[in-house]
């Protein structure tokens, strides 16, 4: 057979390496002070800037697309020209891929602490860096495709299934759920409203996990694990049903974040039993992994890169059995909104992604640089320091989780809450954010060390840029009678064709009827929508990232309505552009926090939270006084959210101004008789406007006009 | 097809055969599923089925609103038995117990502090140890306040976030420990003189604006 010589390009994969490591260390810097910050609100460094709300979606969004991004680029474009035998299709592809990639993290880097986000998890860059990011993953999707039609291989190896699964799927989630009404050039409200909003968000939310965090991921643990263990793949016949199956039954599983919520019944059952068939495809991608290591255990216990490989396929094999738990009815009573979530995750994050990550590294760098890993043992110590930081970290969080959920539901004999205060369940788990906080910190010096390590292995070699192979020109013809999966394999365009259907179906099964049955979200007559003053508010609200630590969904429990009220009903969302409803309740939940207090509560608890909780872990908010709202977009935003099918009259968008300084001016008369005088334009009176409002309409309401499914 | 890959046949099982693939010197066997992975799989599908047709089918689940209905009226059962017990009438009137008092210090620190002060000379909410009342000075006016709040004033109801006991407790505890002390900073006086000696010559009530 002739042979050519050909070269792969390991610059680029060079670039990513690097971006890897240090977009990792910044976003696990970030994660370790906002860690520190929930138990010394103080940490936030007494800047708008860098306070909780703010930088969370900044770690979140660092760790998943910064460091879990770059790696993925990494992974792929070291692989996939490996697995093909050709070199990327275009090396200007790449590097646009790459430089578009970093600028994009350098724009959310500066536009999330400055406040600028849509609030959706996950999904909180705006409007232009959205498009900025699907025109990346263009670029990315264009360069893969056009190598693998240039390829010198008859077939697709699974590593590559799984990423045209990823190239696809995340294309398909973003666009989707990005779709926004841009206000100005930094602000935009999501098309969707309320339930609709929720559904798409967390089925966005849901496929980012799987299909960022975990399709890329196993497609480069087929790569580089019987790469690094020099074993044959454990089963062809299981990737395959693996890989199908898990392609198409992830996309339903997305409303197990919305149990017990104001989403339809028959979603909601959807998403459970959903993930429920999701552990068996899960744990295929697990049991192939970890059977590929049969006969090399002896190896595992001295290889760095195997170690770290098992420790992340076993953290996948415990995350996805944990998952499909967490949407049984009965346990998602008690987890969710408690950090037994957070825990959940960073099971899958710093076990699955990270390990996984920090072994490919180890993997390429001494490869590309042709030469010895630096030092074994500093690679042994960080795989220790990972794997006690991880499990500080989320043996801490199952503690505080479990005592949250158990606090948050104990009643008296008498009939009342034991724990009526919401802070006393707080209090509680402080020591618990502490020990998170540890292992969060010992998670980070294992990154710091192998950053250390990496970059004195690659000083001691020198880069093969292009790095020669002699490969056979292309076979394109069967040689033996082969099974009709086999030639699927062979056959890029319908393989892409058919993962597309295969992850369009579920989404479009639960979207249409949200959308188009109308009895899906029963409207109540007396819900109305926002004052212009009151939309200020929702954005300043969302501005601080408040939807980080508040939730506005009161589930149907006795527990929730005795603490909290009547429990949310989807009717109270059409206004809600986006929904706010969270995911995660580190304070009280505040969908019915509207007229509870006075406004001169909340002007105090804004200014000093411990004034009014003593002991609050919630962050002064002393900025809220002296920022003054746009008073000049006013009249936009109701036009805006008109344009959206908020009904408000055209006589409301012309004095949006006028209605605006009304309330304003009712709401600082009122603090004034409090002793306290403010700028009636100020985000705090906007702010103190929108809590006010929240969850009172429906009091209007008789019960008999509640329509339930 | 997929059925027939799904279904592991113990005649015909392979052990660790390659296939021909090679891919960057990478093999794969051509191992059978592992035959209780296929049993969990097809276990979930059962469950998936039973699931929804016990929900949405034949509906012998609860819908959530119906779930919710039944803890509810679990809990009226309850509480009414509870109500009915003896450690469920207590009678509406100030405690003298120590242990009691005590009890209402803690709630009162915990849920009174922001608005009435530590000391309960007031803030936002009106000065608790002058003689001076806005809604009476009886037992009875102190339940009926603190359970149902002041809600156009900013106080909230209390009745189901404290028990009946513990409603008492608070009463008590700021009738007979707060009441006649003197705060660091007192809020001026708001309502009714109820003094012993002249409650009845009450001064004409200087309510609050709102």
């Amino acid at each position: 057979m002739p042979q050519t010589t050909i070269y792969y390009d390991n610059k680029i994969v060079r670039n990513f390496a690097w971006a890897t490591v240090l977009w990792g260390i910044v976003g696990m810097l970030v994660g370790v002070l906002i860690a520190v910050q929930l138990f010394m609100p103080e940490a936030n460094l007494n800047t708008e800037y860098t306070t909780y709300g703010r930088i969370r979606p900044l770690h979140t969004n660092a760790v998943i697309f910064a460091f879990v991004g770059n790696a993925i680029f990494m992974g792929v474009y070291y692989s996939l020209q490996r697995l093909l035998k050709t070199r990327m299709w275009s090396d200007a592809l790449s590097q646009i891929n790459f430089w578009g990639w970093q600028l994009i993290i350098v724009a959310a880097a500066i536009s999330l602490p400055l406040g600028y986000t849509t609030s959706k998890e996950y999904a909180e860059l705006e409007w232009p860096i959205d498009i900025a990011i699907t025109l990346m993953w263009v670029v990315f999707g264009l360069n893969m495709i056009m190598t693998i039609l240039n390829r010198r291989e008859q077939h697709m190896y699974v590593a590559i299934w799984f990423y045209i699964a990823t190239f696809v799927t995340v294309a398909v989630l973003h666009i989707v759920n990005s779709f926004e009404l841009p206000l100005t050039l930094f602000k935009s409200y999501s098309f969707y409203a309320g339930v609709q909003d929720a559904l798409v968000q967390w089925w966005y939310g849901h496929n980012a996990v799987a299909f960022f965090l975990t399709t890329p991921y196993l497609g480069m643990m087929y790569y580089f694990m019987p790469k690094a263990a020099n074993r044959p793949v454990y089963s062809y016949r299981l990737s395959i049903i693996h890989f199908w199956s898990l392609i198409f039954i992830y996309i339903w599983a997305g409303p197990h974040h919305l149990l017990y919520s104001s989403l339809p019944d028959w979603a909601q059952s959807l998403g459970v039993v959903f993930s429920i068939m999701l552990i068996a495809p899960s744990w295929g991608g697990m049991i192939n992994g970890l059977l590929t290591l049969r006969g090399v255990w002896d190896k595992v216990r001295v290889d760095p890169v195997l170690k770290m490989m098992v420790v992340a396929v076993t953290g996948y094999g415990m995350a996805t059995f944990e998952g499909p738990m967490h949407s049984l009815k009965s346990v998602n009573a008690l987890s969710h909104f408690t950090d037994w979530i957070p825990a959940h995750v960073h099971v899958g994050t710093l076990a699955w992604n990270g390990m996984f990550t920090f072994a490919i590294l180890y993997y390429i760098i001494p490869r590309i640089f042709r030469t010895e890993l630096y030092s074994l043992r500093l690679a042994n110590m960080h795989f220790w320091l990972s794997t006690i930081g991880l499990v500080f970290w989320v043996v801490a969080m199952y503690w505080s989780g479990i005592t949250q959920g158990l606090m948050w539901k104990q009643f008296t004999a008498e009939g009342t809450l034991q724990y009526p205060n919401f802070l006393e369940t707080v209090l509680q788990v402080i020591p618990m954010y502490m020990v998170r906080a540890l292992g969060g910190t010992i998670y980070l010096i294992g990154a710091l060390i192998m950053a250390y390590n990496l970059i004195r292995t690659a000083a001691s070699g020198s880069l093969i840029s292009d790095e020669p192979a002699l490969v056979p020109q292309r076979d394109t013809n069967e040689h033996e009678a082969v099974s009709w999966h086999r030639r699927l394999e062979g056959k890029p365009a319908l393989f892409t064709v058919l993962v597309t259907l295969a992850v369009l179906i579920g989404g479009i099964v639960e979207f249409m009827p949200a959308f188009l049955v109308k009895s899906n979200v029963p409207t109540l007559a007396s819900v109305k929508p926002y004052t212009p003053l009151e939309l200020h508010g929702r954005d300043v609200y969302i501005k601080e990232g408040c939807v980080g630590c508040h939730s506005q969904m009161i589930r149907p429990f006795r527990s929730e309505t005795e603490r909290y009220g009547e429990y949310s009903k989807a009717g109270e969302f059409v206004y809600d552009h986006p929904f706010l409803w969270g995911s995660k309740r580190t304070g009280p939940d505040l969908h019915r926090i509207g007229g509870k207090y006075q406004d001169s509560w909340h002007y105090n608890h804004m200014m000093v939270p411990e004034s009014m909780s003593p002991g609050s872990i919630m962050p002064a908010y002393p900025w809220l006084v002296e920022n003054i709202i746009d008073t000049s977009l006013t009249s936009d935003m109701v036009a805006a959210m008109r344009t959206l099918g908020v009904p408000y009259s055209s006589q409301t968008v012309n004095d949006a101004s006028l209605l605006l300084n009304e309330q304003a001016l009712q709401i600082t008369e009122r603090l004034k008789k409090d002793g306290i005088s403010t700028h009636s334009h100020s985000e705090m009176v906007a702010l103190i406007a929108y809590l006010q409002r929240l969850g009172i309409d429906i009091r209007q309401t008789t019960t008999t006009q509640i329509i339930t499914p | 097809m997929i059925l027939n890959l799904l279904t592991p046949n113990t005649m015909t099982q392979r052990r660790d055969e390659l296939t021909n693939h090679d891919y960057d010197g990478i093999q794969e066997y051509d191992n059978d599923l592992p035959p209780w992975w296929v049993f969990l799989f097809y276990l979930t599908f059962v469950f998936a089925l039973i699931y929804l047709l016990n929900y949405h089918v034949f509906q012998t689940a609860p819908s959530q609103s119906q779930e919710y209905a039944m803890e509810m009226e679990a809990a009226r059962v309850e509480l009414a038995a509870y109500e009915a017990s003896a450690a469920g009438q207590l009678p509406i009137s100030f405690m003298e117990k120590e242990t009691d008092l005590e009890a209402g210090k803690q709630i009162y620190s915990k849920n009174c502090v922001p608005c009435h002060g530590p000391d309960g000379g007031g803030t936002v909410g009106p000065n608790l140890t002058d003689q001076y009342y806005l809604h009476g000075n009886t037992a009875e006016d102190y339940f009926k306040v603190i359970s149902n709040g002041v809600p156009e004033k900013g106080m909230i109801p209390w009745n189901n976030t404290l028990s009946r006991r513990e409603i008492l407790q608070v009463a008590s505890y700021i009738q007979n420990r707060l009441h006649g002390t003197t705060p660091a900073q007192p809020k001026e006086p708001q309502g009714t003189l109820h003094d012993k000696s002249i409650s009845m010559l009450s001064k004409k009530p200087k309510m609050n604006a709102n």
